[in-house]
């Protein structure tokens, strides 16, 4: 009985069923790890918006604090459990979190009172509200009810500010053209009684006046604005006293319902899309970040897509099987396979410093030294870009077209069409699924890549936005802003690290569902295109 | 058919044939196009330095003329003769322009001997044995009524001014000035009498001026007589040679404590010291002899903890002994003048740049501040001006790829270090550590990506059930399209600290693992005779395994801290480190090993598993046929059949990780050091890249080696990739399917 036991054992393992079962354990590790890796972006990026409650703690030591609970975990001498709360007032404690061992809370409450303030600067508040001072003769009531009518009536005034920043904006924007224009007036050396000069100086002298009386509109409506300010106090009651015009936004989290907490959660998503990065990027929208990524996708599919297409074409259909086409194929593979950072430093090197350089020399000799083009922006970044993806468009329209039974072209030449109304009718429509697979994917490792944009034009805040109302309206030669280099530059970038862990998630969060739907709509669509044609391949 | 509409679709096709083919081609020569232009980008760094006589005149007086110079704009030069008066000329036709009377302070107008250094300093010994610093200082001056027409304007200024000795008159003499005023000033007497003084203005609190004087005989133990001297620019070290091959070193630093630091044998062969100059930076010493050897010296501690002087680097060999030493005042450049001419070698790289080997015998010579001209007056009288173009000279293979023994460290290292904040840093561009650094994470990723990926895309392709392969595959493909700086920030941000927290569960669970899968699929020999369960072995193992994967995990995390008590002290890291030896960097190879393997297993993955699905199916039937279990089949005969398909999937792998960015620019801690252990990160060569290139100045030599490490990544992936798509090919021709 034990021997045949053990024969059979024997078997089993000549038979080698335990390696199926190891090659199954490999199969399952690399999907874990990668269910592991979108568990953990989605945890900590999805929480990030939720309006969790706000505890009041009471510790051993008589002090009280106001906190959101982040995580618990054992203490270092494992003597018990320790959490982590957001304690807010950066400007009162100096940092953002705590640490409190539980052995050290005393009572936890949850008040109703206690308000969130995000605020423009310094982060979040924790508070409650003592007063409310504002300019007028009457007395405002410390309630949430004031507070919140008084804030409404700051934002008025603030868009009515913003209008006045944007005229201000337009006006230096036309200052900084006429000082150009002024600047290749001197570089022709335009005589000084020249009448376009003088006509020019006499705009700029009417700008400037105009532009100095806004300014001091501005300034005198800014103080006007900043005369309305509140009282709040923290756990402890310390007063801090806070210029209604720097609040963002207020909201009672232990007051607000679960419908309540959704809606809010949905506003801070949509603030998320639309909003200006605050705090050096840690708080606020990621507008600039998404505008720059899809534009750079735009602008580098306009370069890649006819590129990639055209070249295989040439492989699929034009050229003759033999010593070129291989070496061709083998410089696409290659190209697949340099690495981005290597194509990053030739797009320093020779779009930036080669080309950029003389287009500054040829049509803008009177900024020099000052570049134009001869520094990072979009345009560079765009095709730097390109041709890091076109390899990508290639394979894929490759397969496609080779997928394509011959029976279809044939066809078409039978008909007494040519080699290119057979391309362009027949096999180029037939392809299209491959070819949108392609651009999608390349589009796809374009808003992931970030190498080559570090050093080809992608900055930590783009002062402008590539598109704006003001003549060309695409401005190829700024700078942008990235998704991708968003994450590298407030996880590794930003002197208050922990503060900014939730934006990084978030952002990483949206990277990713962007990244990943768009690969995956590829890649069925690629799968689809093979189901399509595979009756004719084999 | 209409003859127009014929030719126009004929031209329409002639014309899209020309397109496609030019943009066909135009693809090989990007890929060209790239290396070339990072390649020239990169070349100068090994040119041959170069060197062109640019002007030539006859000074009349040449005889009389201690000290000529030029200024850095290479337009006017001068000539300070024996009586202290002082000719510009225009360096281009010779032309006199001004001149200017120097004299000393105690109105003696007979100069002994000039000395320069610095920026056009020069300390004049007057006949009285009295001394002045005088400086000559050129600037551009724009003339608005002449249409800004440029011209070079000079002055010269005096800086210090010293009595004359009571000894008399010193046969040689050094004095040099600080930037804070201080005023040092050595003479050298007959028979080793060696004498300095030093004059310090300092301020008090209440703001009155205090002079702080000392004087001393130095302390002097040569067997031979003091053959050269060298004071550093800030008059704080001071250095002698002598006719028997003995080195001295005074630290004058503390005005209270002059004295002796080490006196010694430098040459054992007791062969005259004939020159002695600091190297720039005042740490090198830079020494010439009557054999015509130029060496490099500078302090090194020893066994005993003591710092001695050390030769350093052997630079050139003249024929006959060394006249003079001089330096640049740009980089670690030394010049040395012997029979043959002039020598220029850089320190660092101990590279021989340029001879300057007129016909005439050089007498004196001085390079400009900006170190990129020399001029040079023969003993004939004739006024030579040559422009030197020397871009890097601190750059050779030696120094890229080599040991360099650099100021400052015990012996040789390989080292990256680029900037510094002062100006005459050397700069430490070995790449060793870099490739290093790079193969070491390729290493470690590869090592945990390859079974993985592999072992992982056999089963996919031939074990498990086609639809779920339906499934598997595209979801390993949308993995590959996770951005980069996503999985190196996690890494960084969340695995590194949770490994670090968790170094003894990780280690367990490395081994529990594998464990609970032998124990499992023991458990499996019996449960499998179950009928309901055994269907799991059509296709659905790698769930079962999940589980056990799991549970495994859970079982190390709760075990770990205990493990970590009961045998490392209750902590893994500070035992490695007091029993092995090893620090534990929180950014280290295991968490590169994760993230770049995560990157890299999607790829290696769907190659091997095209591979492997299209190896043709009849070889797999005929051997299921023979009886062969499936095991069997896939390990004698779907493997080797697919083999190069899954290599060239590794090649591939490996490229990409070679020239991962992202990753490891946020998880390795960007250390260049040269380390196996697996507990502490790197510098790889794509993230240096990264880091260094916005701040490299343009055209500058840390610039170009930024560019020629890009060479390299290129030159390494190229490799890989064209090896891979060959076997790719052959192995398309042979299956013939795409």
């Amino acid at each position: 009985m034990q021997k045949r036991q053990h024969k059979e054992m024997n078997k089993f393992w000549r038979v080698g069923e335990p390696m199926v079962w190891l090659t199954g354990a490999a199969l399952s590790l690399t999907l874990l790890s990668a269910i592991v890796l979108i568990v953990v972006i989605m945890t900590n990026g999805l929480g990030v918006f939720w309006p969790s409650a706000i505890k009041e703690l009471e510790l051993k030591d008589g002090s009280r604090v106001y906190g959101q609970q982040m995580r618990i975990e054992e203490t270092a001498d494992k003597s018990g459990l320790r959490r982590q709360y957001k304690i807010a007032n950066r400007d009162l404690y100096g940092l953002d979190f705590r640490w409190i061992d539980e052995s050290q809370i005393v009572t936890e409450t949850a008040p109703g009172e206690v308000m969130v303030l995000e605020r423009i600067e310094h982060g979040d508040f924790y508070g409650t509200l003592q007063k409310i001072e504002t300019d007028r003769i009457q007395q405002v009531p410390a309630t949430t009810y004031a507070l919140l009518s008084e804030l409404e009536r700051v934002n008025t005034q603030k868009e009515e500010l913003t209008e006045l920043e944007e005229k201000l904006n337009d006006d230096s924007y036309r200052m900084e053209q006429m000082r150009l224009t002024l600047l290749k007036y001197d570089y022709r050396k335009l005589a000084a009684d020249d009448p376009k000069r003088i006509e020019l100086l006499n705009e700029q002298e009417e700008l400037n006046e105009d532009f100095g009386r806004l300014i001091k509109l501005q300034t005198n409506r800014v103080a006007a604005v900043r005369k309305a300010k509140a009282v709040f106090a923290d756990a402890d009651g310390r007063e801090k006293e806070i210029v209604l015009a720097d609040i963002f936004q207020v909201y009672e989290p232990n007051l607000m319902t679960t419908g309540e907490k959704a809606l809010f959660y949905l506003h801070k998503l949509v603030e998320l899309f639309v909003g200006e990065p605050r705090e050096s990027n840690t708080e606020g929208g990621l507008f600039p970040a998404i505008f720059g990524t899809v534009m750079l996708i735009f602008v580098m599919s306009l370069f890649s897509f006819p590129l990639g297409v055209i070249a295989a074409v040439y492989l699929r259909e034009y050229a003759k099987e033999g010593l070129l086409v291989r070496i061709v194929r083998i410089a696409v593979n290659n190209l697949a396979g340099i690495p981005s950072i290597v194509y990053g430093i030739f797009g320093l090197g020779f779009f930036i410093y080669g080309i950029g350089h003389s287009i500054d020399m040829l049509f803008f000799p009177e900024r020099s030294p000052t570049p134009t083009f001869g520094t990072g922006g979009l345009l560079w970044a765009s095709l730097t870009l390109a041709l890091l993806t076109v390899p990508v468009v290639i394979v894929s329209t490759e397969e496609a077209l080779g997928a394509i039974p011959r029976e279809m072209r044939e066809g078409s030449y039978a008909l007494g069409a040519t080699k290119f109304q057979t391309l362009y009718r027949v096999l180029l429509p037939m392809a299209s699924p491959g070819i949108m697979t392609g651009l999608i994917l390349a589009m796809a490792r374009a808003a992931g890549e970030v190498a080559p944009l570090m050093i080809t034009g992608v900055v930590k805040l783009a002062p402008a936005l590539p598109i704006d109302g003001n003549f060309p309206f695409l401005h190829l030669d700024r700078k942008f802003m990235h998704l991708g280099f968003h994450i590298y530059d407030i996880g590794f970038q930003s002197h208050n690290v922990e503060a900014a862990k939730p934006m990084v998630f978030v952002t990483t969060l949206l990277l990713v569902l962007i990244v990943l739907l768009m690969s995956s709509v590829a890649i069925r669509l690629r799968n689809k295109m093979k189901k399509r044609y595979t009756f004719g391949t084999f | 058919m209409n003859q127009a509409f014929r030719k126009k679709i004929k031209r329409n096709d002639q014309l899209a044939k020309w397109i496609i083919t030019v943009g066909g081609m135009a693809i090989i020569f990007s890929v060209i196009l790239i290396l070339v232009l990072i390649a020239k980008v990169s070349l100068p760094l090994f040119l041959p330095p170069d060197s062109e006589l640019y002007a030539s005149n006859r000074l009349d007086n040449a005889a009389e003329v201690s000290a000529v110079a030029m200024d850095e704009y290479l337009e006017t030069g001068y000539s300070i003769d024996a009586s202290g008066l002082v000719s510009f000329f225009n360096i281009k036709d010779g032309s006199p322009l001004d001149h200017e009377q120097l004299s000393s302070d105690t109105g003696r107008q007979a100069l002994v001997s000039v000395e320069t250094f610095g920026r056009l300093q020069h300390a004049l010994l007057w006949d009285d044995g009295s001394l002045t610093i005088e400086q000559v200082k050129f600037s551009p001056f724009f003339d608005e009524q002449n249409n800004n027409k440029r011209s070079i304007v000079h002055r010269i200024e005096q800086q210090a001014v010293f009595d004359s000795p009571t000894q008399g008159m010193p046969l040689r003499t050094l004095a040099r000035i600080d930037e804070e005023g201080q005023q040092t000033r050595v003479d050298l007497f007959s028979a080793n009498s060696l004498h300095v003084k030093i004059l310090a203005v300092t301020e008090s609190m209440f703001g009155d001026e205090e002079i702080s004087e000392a004087e001393e005989q130095l302390e002097v133990i040569f067997k031979g007589d003091i053959s050269a001297l060298a004071i550093s620019d800030d008059g704080k070290q001071l250095f002698a040679g002598s006719d028997q091959g003995e080195l001295a070193r005074w630290d004058l630093s503390d005005m209270d404590e002059i004295g002796l630091v080490e006196s010694f044998q430098a040459f054992g062969d007791g062969r005259s010291i004939t020159a002695l100059n600091m190297v720039l930076g005042d740490i090198s010493l830079a020494v010439g002899d009557e054999t015509g050897q130029v060496t490099s010296w500078f302090p090194v501690r020893d066994e005993t903890g003591n710092r001695t002087l050390t030769r350093i680097h052997d630079l050139s060999l003249h024929e006959g002994a060394v006249r003079s030493l001089a330096r640049s005042s740009q980089d670690k450049t030394v010049i040395s003048l012997g029979s043959q001419g002039l020598n220029f070698d850089h320190m660092t790289s101990e590279r021989e740049l340029l001879t300057l080997n007129p016909q005439d015998d050089i007498r004196i010579y001085q390079l400009t501040t900006r170190g990129d001209a020399i001029i040079a007056l023969s003993d004939k009288g004739e006024l030579l001006s040559w422009k030197l173009d020397i871009p890097h000279p601190e750059i050779n293979f030696g120094t890229l790829f080599g040991k360099v023994w650099y100021e400052g460290y015990d012996k040789p290292v390989y080292a990256w270090q680029s900037s510094s904040a002062s100006d005459d840093y050397e700069p430490k561009l070995s790449l060793s550590p870099l490739i290093f650094g790079t193969l070491k994470g390729t290493f470690y990723a590869m090592l945990f990506a390859v079974p993985l990926a592999i072992f992982g895309a056999i089963y996919t392709s031939q074990f498990a059930r086609p639809r779920l392969r339906g499934i598997v595959k595209p979801t390993v493909e949308v993995m590959a399209a996770i951005p980069t700086v996503i999985i190196g920030f996690l890494a960084a941000l969340w695995l590194a600290p949770l490994v670090e927290r968790t170094l003894g569960s990780m280690f367990l669970s490395m081994i529990l693992i594998p464990a609970a899968l032998m124990v499992s699929i023991l458990i499996w020999q019996a449960a499998r005779k179950l009928e309901p369960l055994k269907r799991v072995e059509r296709g659905f193992e790698f769930l079962a395994v999940v589980p056990v994967i799991i549970m495994a995990v859970a079982v190390a995390s709760m075990l770990g801290p205990g493990m970590e008590n009961l045998f490392f002290d209750g902590n893994l890291k500070q035992w490695l480190f007091s029993e092995m030896g090893v620090r534990y960097d929180p950014r280290n190879c295991i968490i590169i090993a994760f993230a770049m393997g995560f990157a890299v297993i999607p790829i290696i993955f769907t190659i091997a598993e095209d591979s492997l699905s299209n190896v043709p199916p009849n070889l797999k039937a005929a051997s299921l046929a023979l009886g062969a279990s499936r095991w069997q089949t896939v390990w004698r005969v779907i493997l080797p059949s697919a083999s190069p398909g899954i290599f060239a999937g590794t090649m591939i792998g490996f490229g990409r990780a070679v020239g991962e960015t992202m990753i490891v620019l946020m998880a390795t801690g960007n250390t260049a050091i040269m380390d196996l252990s697996i507990f502490n990160g790197m510098r790889p060569l794509s993230a240096n890249i990264a880091v260094e290139i916005p701040e490299a100045p343009v055209d500058g030599s840390l610039y170009r080696t930024l560019f020629l490490s890009a060479v390299i990544l290129f030159i390494m992936t190229f490799i890989v990739n064209t090896v891979a798509e060959i076997v790719r090919q052959r192995l398309r021709a042979k299956y013939g399917r795409f």
